[in-house]
């Protein structure tokens, strides 16, 4: 048989014809064409296609800034993929910010410590929980034991709830008073009470019932306060029929949302103040039943703020103009229920008593205090009942020493001024003051002379990174904690922090890191950490609260005015203390700018957030600096500018807004991150590293509100 | 033709001498040709029906048997295991929590898929990896209460057929290049289907809604 | 046409305005409910995948008299020209990716059923699709907190705000279990950037059911504008606008501003021709 080319042919043909006649043709285009679809071809996805199951929802506390808001987290068998703002919560009663809701994020940061870390030349190397513990404690044994127990500073964000009080007693007991919180809205409004209303105060804004606000800047839709709560008393304005006029330099979210938007100056809201004051005074629109009470000298503050607010004075001051002023002051006398609110921005950081103090006392002249839609002065929210601590002597003896500084700033000066070191050991938990307080040079330089420092946090930022020892947090989805409202709300609440699922990485609640280093000392410390666990303490320190906190997750503690009339005593502004000025002799004034998707205090936005940032904010790694169309002098929109201040200078971009105030530059708080996550970090500049501190005289506030610059 | 085709290849062929020979002699190498013709049809043919989906589909083996018949005896239909949670959203194969509530870390029975079954994973407190024939793609939405409890009523073996009558589990047919169960496309080949539950692709689905509905429905009824 | 719920749904959305304070909550909300990725750089917002985006308007006047709003955009959900269902996208799609729902007003979009050609992308007027040029890649470990709920995308796709169809079929999951076919109720079925939304700018639901907040809002006339026979579903409530209204798409997604400039930055209008459409609708102004 001879097998020819035919043959072939054939063969060829046949086989063809088989295949195609075979049902595998058909069955092979359907299944590439479904291949094509799946997420096979998807390198990742093909082992983890988000799994259904039963679906749950369970509820919480978000404990990422001091708004504390009901959350609700909907899982699939047990793994949490949604945040929600929980219905029916006294805080924000189902809304939610974007943080909030991108809190999923922070649990799988690309910065989270996985597990205690050691100092290793310029890195860090892992060591267990129980080297760690054994290294602070050893280190902070050597401290008591040289007889200086001062020399333990502690830096934290709030002075409230049971975790900052386990920090507090273990400092009180190891004796020594350098307990310092950072600069918070929270801690403004306890200064501004404690200048005009007496110690232990705080005060509260009734912010939904109020039917004209005015606002100094703050920005009740930019953060401010409890951003949630506050967003919501905004909204029902229009159902209120209530007003909201906003006075600040830039034409912000709230100024826009406002009913009237009132430029002024930067810097000058304090002389606008006791300007609307003085035509009060004037035309006799203040509530004389309610200035007759005041002490401290009312007469003398009220001749003096006549002779140097008039309103002529004040619009030079101010640029408002006169007739506007005497306007607002009578449109503000006369509303039903008149509230002024200060705190700038959000409330944190950088502010000056006077501006606070001069805000709240046009409160207490239209008689608004502990009235519904007014100011509610109150004592603390406290609930808390930790055992009496007993002290050794070396404890008696240190805390009987004076603290190194009032405020955080303060403690950072004094480290930086004397050559010994006047601080051996600092623990800094949820704070990151080497990004956010104003020139982080001069803390990260302070934090350099600081022997040893050991950080709490859950990441690995711009402060840890500083740490010679990192014990790490759970962040607040994993762990129990009590948490106040408190924040400017006029109700104080008290929610319980639930976890949402097993911790991720081998980190510990920070309640428990404390009482484990305090049990490791000696026994004059440790008898007062008597738990077992952060849990123990919990529910014994609020046993008061504690059926409702389980069973309800949150405690309600106050909600009405408080019934008793608050004491005014105006002898702080009786005594005429100075405005605080911008610093520098440059032309423009730079000032910082709080954008509701970025975050200011604490870590950083989520990459999510970041995502939400407008490209007129940030382009690329350029961040974009606001100014007014006349005072471009030439720059254009998007063109390339090198910012100066006196303070430091900066690479940046242009946009052109004519919702700013001439001769004034706005740059976003919160960008410029250096740690690691490419998400968040190295993008744009961080703002206060070009502003400086300007300490005001009397109250010791690092009240810079801004910072003389140019821009070329 | 073949002349046709005898005269072409001369005329293109290099080595003419050998060719001219054959093609002077007679017709066989056309015989010959149909012969590989048919032989290499009837090859390729079976090997596409028969070889071929043994090579495109691999088996895999259940952790270990299950009876479903016994237990359709011993706990009632269906529902009793799969069934739909209070939202309407199914329950699918049963956790590890629903069988415990008849069997314990005491084997129930004598088989051996009884003692695989509480020593692996009753006594370990692990989910058994069960692979699942029905399992759709990612991008399809079904909602088992719509059918269930629609205006139609079905039932389960109108799309799972007479599952609940088998004694031991067949091994898992997995697509080699897609990953999808053997059953979305069905058992036959030819995507033949005899019964209702033979195959679950997106034409069977649109099938039945035309039939019900009038119409195949909109995209998002199926898909997320 | 027979549906297995009786009733015809016309799902919308109205957002205020003037209640709106840009936050971004729901573009957020929106992003972790519907599995959206992120990359190291998302300022090249023509690149960056936003189902809901939040816009910047301003009234184009200089230093003190600016004002400025912010306009969240989802997918609008057109119903075409004369409400037919011939939506832009919808149109011009080679694959059937995209329909739209008879049943509900809401317009799909299938991603393993697109090719990537993006000629919706160019026929959709408002921006809100999106193309996926890469392949969606979350840091270690984030994908534990993807949803099951929605497909995760991948590269060469294009996709847009579904107004979170997956809670309307988790909502009629609800209505089959309880044994009310037809029924669900008002607050069953809200979208992702609904719920988060902490100044409640966004009301939603359908705006074929008289008893609904939208419905009552919004109060969308029944019959053709007399302008242009195209347009349908408009607003009888004078405040209420729509984006290129006149374009006929017919969005389902309303916008609310007692603003004039806001109501009329929702349109290109030549010199006059506001003045008259505003008269025609009765408009009134308090903002000037």
């Amino acid at each position: 048989m001879k097998v020819d080319r035919r043959s072939f042919l054939g063969l060829g043909l046949g086989a063809v014809a088989g295949v195609t006649v075979s049902p595998m043709m058909l069955k092979l285009t359907d299944d590439s064409s479904i291949l094509s679809q799946t997420t096979k071809l998807w390198p990742w996805a093909l082992d983890h296609p988000p799994l259904d199951g039963e679906s749950t929802y369970e509820s919480s506390v978000c404990s990422l800034c001091p708004g504390a808001c009901g959350i609700s987290v909907r899982k699939i068998d047990n793994r949490p993929i949604k945040i929600e703002g929980l219905d029916d919560y006294p805080v924000n009663d189902g809304g939610a910010c974007l943080h909030g809701i991108a809190g999923l994020q922070y649990l799988y940061d690309p910065a989270r410590v996985k597990t205690p870390l050691k100092r290793n030349g310029d890195g860090f190397e892992e060591i267990s929980w129980d080297d760690a513990i054994a290294i602070v404690s050893g280190k902070l044994g050597d401290i008591r034991k040289s007889g200086a127990p001062e020399k333990l500073a502690c830096i934290i964000d709030k002075d409230q709830g049971s975790v900052s009080g386990l920090f507090k007693r273990l400092l009180e007991t190891f004796g020594s008073p350098n307990f310092y919180t950072m600069p918070s809205l929270e801690s403004n409004l306890e200064l501004t009470a404690e200048a005009l209303h007496g110690e232990g105060m705080t005060i509260g804004f009734d912010l939904a019932n109020a039917d004209l606000v005015l606002s100094f800047g703050a920005g009740l839709i930019e953060g401010w306060g409890s951003p949630v709560a506050c967003f919501k008393a905004n909204a029902s304005r229009k159902e209120r029929h209530a007003k909201l006029y906003q006075i600040e330099p830039r034409l912000s979210n709230t100024a826009a949302n406002a009913d009237k938007w009132i430029p002024v100056k930067p810097g000058t809201e304090a002389d606008l103040a006791l300007g609307i004051c003085a035509v009060m005074l004037k035309n006799n629109l203040f509530k004389g039943s309610a200035t007759s009470a005041f002490t401290g000298g009312f007469n003398k503050l009220a001749a003096q703020v006549q002779q140097d607010y008039s309103p002529v004075k004040t619009a030079e001051i101010t640029g408002v103009k006169a007739a506007d002023i005497e306007k607002l002051a009578t449109k503000f006398a006369k509303a039903k229920m008149p509230l002024a609110v200060f705190g700038k921005g959000r409330g944190d950081g950088a502010q000056s008593l006077k501006e606070m103090a001069a805000v709240q006392l046009l409160n207490c002249m239209v008689g608004n205090l502990n009235k519904k839609g007014g100011t509610f002065v109150m004592p603390k929210a406290e609930y808390l009942e930790f055992p009496e601590s007993s002290l050794d002597g070396i404890a008696q003896k240190g805390m009987l020493k004076e603290k190194t500084g009032k405020y955080v700033n303060q403690l950072f000066e004094k480290v930086n001024q004397t050559s010994k070191p006047v601080i051996e050991a600092l623990f800094v938990y949820n704070a990151n003051p080497c990004y956010n307080m104003h020139k982080p040079k001069t803390v990260k330089q302070a934090f350099e002379k600081i022997p040893f420092i050991v950080s709490f946090s859950s990441f690995l930022d711009e402060t840890a990174m500083e740490a010679d020892i990192i014990l790490p947090s759970h962040t607040f989805l994993e762990r129990f904690e009590d948490v106040a409202t408190g924040a400017g709300l006029a109700k104080s609440v008290v929610g319980l922090t639930k976890p949402m699922l097993d911790p991720i990485f081998d980190t510990r609640h920070p309640g428990d890191s404390v009482i484990s280093i305090a049990k490791a000392l000696e026994s004059g410390v440790a008898q007062n950490f008597e738990w077992e666990t952060y849990e123990e303490c919990l529910e014994g320190v609020t046993a008061g609260i504690w059926d409702s906190l389980s069973e309800d997750g949150f405690a309600l503690l106050s909600e009405e005015a408080p019934s008793t009339a608050a004491m005014v005593n105006v002898s702080y502004l009786a005594a005429g203390p100075a405005t605080v000025k911008a610093q520098g002799d440059y032309k423009l004034t730079l000032i910082p700018i709080d954008n509701m998707r970025l975050i200011s205090a604490g870590y950083s936005a989520s990459p999510f957030a970041i995502k939400t940032v407008a490209d007129t904010v940030l382009k690329g790694k350029d961040i974009l600096v606001e100014i007014n169309p006349l005072t471009a002098n030439g720059l254009k929109e998007g063109g390339y500018a090198t910012l100066a201040t006196p303070i430091g200078t900066a690479r940046v971009r242009i946009h052109l807004n004519e919702g700013i105030m001439p001769g004034v530059i706005g740059m976003v708080e919160g960008l410029g991150h250096t740690f690691d996550n490419i998400f968040v970090s190295n993008k744009g500049v961080n703002v206060n590293d070009l502003i400086g501190p300007v300490i005001e005289s009397g109250s010791g506030l690092d009240a810079a509100f801004g910072i003389k610059a140019k821009l070329s | 033709m073949s002349e046709i085709e005898n005269k072409a290849e001369n005329g293109s062929t290099e080595s003419a001498g050998e060719c001219t020979t054959g093609d002077t002699k007679d017709d066989k190498g056309l015989g010959l040709g149909v012969i590989f013709f048919i032989v290499a049809f009837i090859v390729c043919f079976l090997s596409g029906t028969l070889l071929f989906p043994k090579l495109l589909y691999s088996k895999k083996e259940q952790p270990f048997n299950f009876d479903h018949e016994l237990h359709v005896g011993e706990a009632g239909d269906c529902d009793a295991c799969h069934s739909l949670r209070d939202d309407g959203s199914f329950t699918g194969i049963p956790k590890l929590e629903t069988c415990l509530d008849c069997h314990s870390e005491e084997p129930m029975g004598e088989t051996d898929d009884e003692a695989i079954f509480t020593q692996e994973y009753v006594v370990k407190e692990k989910e058994v990896p069960w692979l699942v024939y029905s399992r759709q793609p990612d991008c399809v939405y079904f909602s088992h209460a719509a059918h269930l409890l629609g205006k139609d009523e079905m039932d389960c073996a109108s799309c799972h057929g007479p599952i609940g009558e088998s004694t031991s589990s067949r091994p898992y047919e997995e697509n080699r290049l897609t990953g999808y169960s053997r059953d979305i496309w069905g058992k036959n080949i030819f995507g033949i289907k005899k019964n209702s539950w033979d195959s679950m692709k997106m034409d069977d689905c649109a099938e039945c809604h035309k039939e019900k509905n009038d119409q195949k429905g909109y995209c998002f009824q199926c898909h997320k | 046409m027979k549906q297995e719920n009786t009733k015809t749904h016309k799902f919308g959305m109205v957002i205020d305005l003037d209640k709106c304070t840009g936050c971004g909550s729901c573009m957020v909300s929106c992003m972790s409910e519907n599995n959206v990725p992120f990359k190291d750089d998302e300022s090249d917002k023509k690149k960056s995948i936003t189902w809901m985006r939040v816009y910047k308007l301003t009234n184009g006047k200089s230093f003190p008299d600016t004002e400025m709003v912010y306009l969240p955009r989802p997918c609008q959900h057109c119903a075409g020209k004369g409400g037919h269902g011939h939506s832009p996208c919808v149109s011009v799609c080679p694959a059937t990716a995209t329909d739209y729902g008879y049943d509900t007003g809401i317009v799909s979009q299938i991603y393993t059923r697109c090719f990537g050609c993006r000629y919706c992308m160019g026929a959709c007027p408002y921006h809100a699709r999106y193309f996926n040029w890469w392949d969606p890649k979350w840091p270690e470990g984030m994908e534990k907190y993807l949803s099951p709920s929605v497909s995760p995308r991948m590269r060469g796709v294009v996709e847009k705000c579904s107004f979170c169809y997956h809670r309307y079929q988790a909502a009629r999951d609800i209505a089959y279990s309880q044994g009310d076919k037809n029924e669900i109720p008002e607050e069953n079925y809200q979208t992702a950037c609904t719920t988060a939304c902490p100044a409640g700018a966004i009301v939603f639901g359908d705006l074929n059911n008289p008893e609904h907040k939208v419905h009552k809002i919004v109060n969308p006339d029944p019959h053709p504008d007399t302008f242009n026979k195209h347009v349908v579903g408009k607003s009888r409530n004078p405040n209420v606008f729509r984006l290129l209204e006149r374009l006929g798409t017919n969005p389902k997604v309303y916008y609310l501003s007692e603003r004039e400039w806001v109501r009329k930055a929702g349109d290109n209008y030549r010199e006059g021709e506001w003045d008259k459409i505003k008269n025609h609708y009765g408009a009134t102004s308090t903002h000037g």
